[in-house]
């Protein structure tokens, strides 16, 4: 106890293990969290399509719900909103088709290829909270949601939340060390090298939670960028531990770092800035 | 002249199978039989259609009919080798495959608009043809309970599929004569 505190009154020279007991406390409280309760599961508006029928023929939604239709028939159907709010194309047998409600009113909808099955939406307007409500809730998962927070369980709450860890340090840490290096200040050559060893440190994990979230969603995920995304992830957490210990050794020769690396972090920066457009992309575009 | 040929067509194929109503009641094998070959007459009326036709929606009609009475082939298919029914044919399935012949024949002298026209009515003729031996004969001759029930829920497909080519004939009637 005596060592570690007198570790911490030190000025940083090598990493302390304070460092890594925060680190391994703050992973604890978020396992603990993952292996708790899970949340109460949102309501979801399913229509099912079978023998030739949308069941229930009539649903009531609220705008901005998400509603979603299961073909469960032989054949292959649509489904179409008769004043072209939207169209599904053809479903195949066993699959399925979500789509967000916008316009307010009584839908009709039908199936292009079977005009005799029809059924309608009725979208009621959202009032007063409800709209707060949706307003905070993204995803399709959480339409439901309220602004209360809950503790992360799911990988798609897990990655979001380290990513921005790893998104804020790498540039952090590469400014600082160029600053140091402008404005000779040793204060933010430290400030680099603390930030390159937690990057190194976080980037796995956001990694591993990354691969947990294509796993759980397997087949969902456009395949091209997922395959790009998942393997410039891991490549990017080893790279980031190859650059931490790199940036170690300049501190350990008390020398500043020098310029390539500087201009290895750089490049570095500018493939996580693409990695991170991969991400939005499969998060908010098609 | 068309639409009199289809209709034509259309009251022959009524006849073929509204002789069942008076001929002896078809047995199960042979009501297998006779849904099977209205399924294939479709689907290879399909796929002429989908070799002569530039219109995307007749093209899009024809794969739905394929995929539709091949969905409903399979089914029959697996109902009748659960059931022990191997398919038969009859004097009626005989008829409608004489009847196809004919019309495939006619089909294959046309193109353009008055093939998509031609193939379009008769879509609505045919349909409504099966539906109606479907509801009159074929379900309340059926003797066994699944082959029954299995009839019955093919109904709405086929009335959708006539519906479907209904609102075809009413699309295609906008854009001049083939003739």
């Amino acid at each position: 106890m005596e060592n570690s505190m007198s570790q911490m009154n030190r000025p940083a020279t090598s990493p302390s293990p304070v460092v890594f007991l925060l680190f391994l406390a703050l992973l604890a409280v978020l396992v603990s969290n993952a292996a708790g309760q899970t949340p109460p599961k949102s309501p979801q508006n399913i229509i099912v399509i079978k023998q030739m029928h949308f069941d229930p023929p009539s649903l009531n939604v609220k705008a901005g719900d998400v509603v979603e239709w299961k073909n469960e028939d032989i054949f292959s159907h649509t489904v179409t909103a008769s004043d072209g709010t939207f169209d599904s194309g053809l479903i195949a047998p066993g699959s399925s088709w979500q789509t967000t409600i916008t316009k307010t009113g009584d839908i009709a909808y039908h199936c292009r290829p079977h005009p005799n099955m029809t059924a309608h939406l009725i979208v009621q307007p959202l009032v007063g909270a409800e709209q707060h409500e949706q307003a905070g809730a993204q995803s399709t998962e959480t339409s439901q949601a309220s602004l209360r927070w809950r503790p992360p369980t799911k990988p798609e709450e897990f990655h979001p939340i380290l990513v921005d860890f790893t998104a804020a340090l790498l540039p952090l840490a590469f400014l600082s060390d160029l600053l140091g290096r402008l404005f000779r200040k040793q204060g933010l050559h430290t400030a680099g090298l603390w930030m390159m060893v937690y990057e190194a440190i976080i980037t796995p994990f956001t990694s591993i939670a990354g691969w947990w979230w294509r796993n759980s969603e397997a087949g969902q995920l456009p395949a091209r960028l997922i395959v790009v995304h998942e393997w410039l992830g891991t490549a990017a957490a080893v790279l980031f531990i190859l650059l931490a210990v790199w940036r170690w050794g300049f501190h350990k020769r008390t020398i500043t770092p020098s310029w390539t690396y500087l201009i290895a972090v750089f490049i570095a920066l500018l493939a996580l800035v693409y990695q991170g457009s991969l991400g939005g992309a499969m998060v908010f575009g098609q | 002249m068309k639409k009199l040929v289809s209709t034509v067509l259309g009251m022959a194929m009524v006849c073929a199978l509204g002789s069942l109503a008076h001929a002896q009641a078809p047995t199960d094998p042979q009501i297998v039989g006779i849904v099977q070959t209205a399924n294939r007459i479709d689907i290879e009326m399909a796929r002429l259609a989908l070799k002569k036709t530039t219109d995307p929606q007749v093209k899009d009609f024809a794969n739905e009919m394929i995929s539709d009475h091949t969905a409903l082939e399979k089914s029959v298919n697996d109902l009748a080798a659960k059931l022990g029914v191997k398919e038969e044919t009859s004097s009626t399935a005989q008829q409608l495959k004489q009847q196809a012949l004919q019309e495939r024949r006619k089909l294959n002298t046309l193109k353009g608009k008055s093939f998509d026209r031609e193939y379009a009515s008769h879509e609505v003729a045919y349909h409504q043809t099966v539906i109606d031996a479907a509801t009159k004969t074929l379900i309340p001759d059926a003797q066994n309970a699944q082959l029954k029930s299995a009839l019955q829920g093919a109904a709405p497909v086929l009335q959708g599929h006539m519906q479907h080519a209904q609102q075809l004939v009413q699309s295609l009637q906008g854009g001049g004569s083939g003739f």
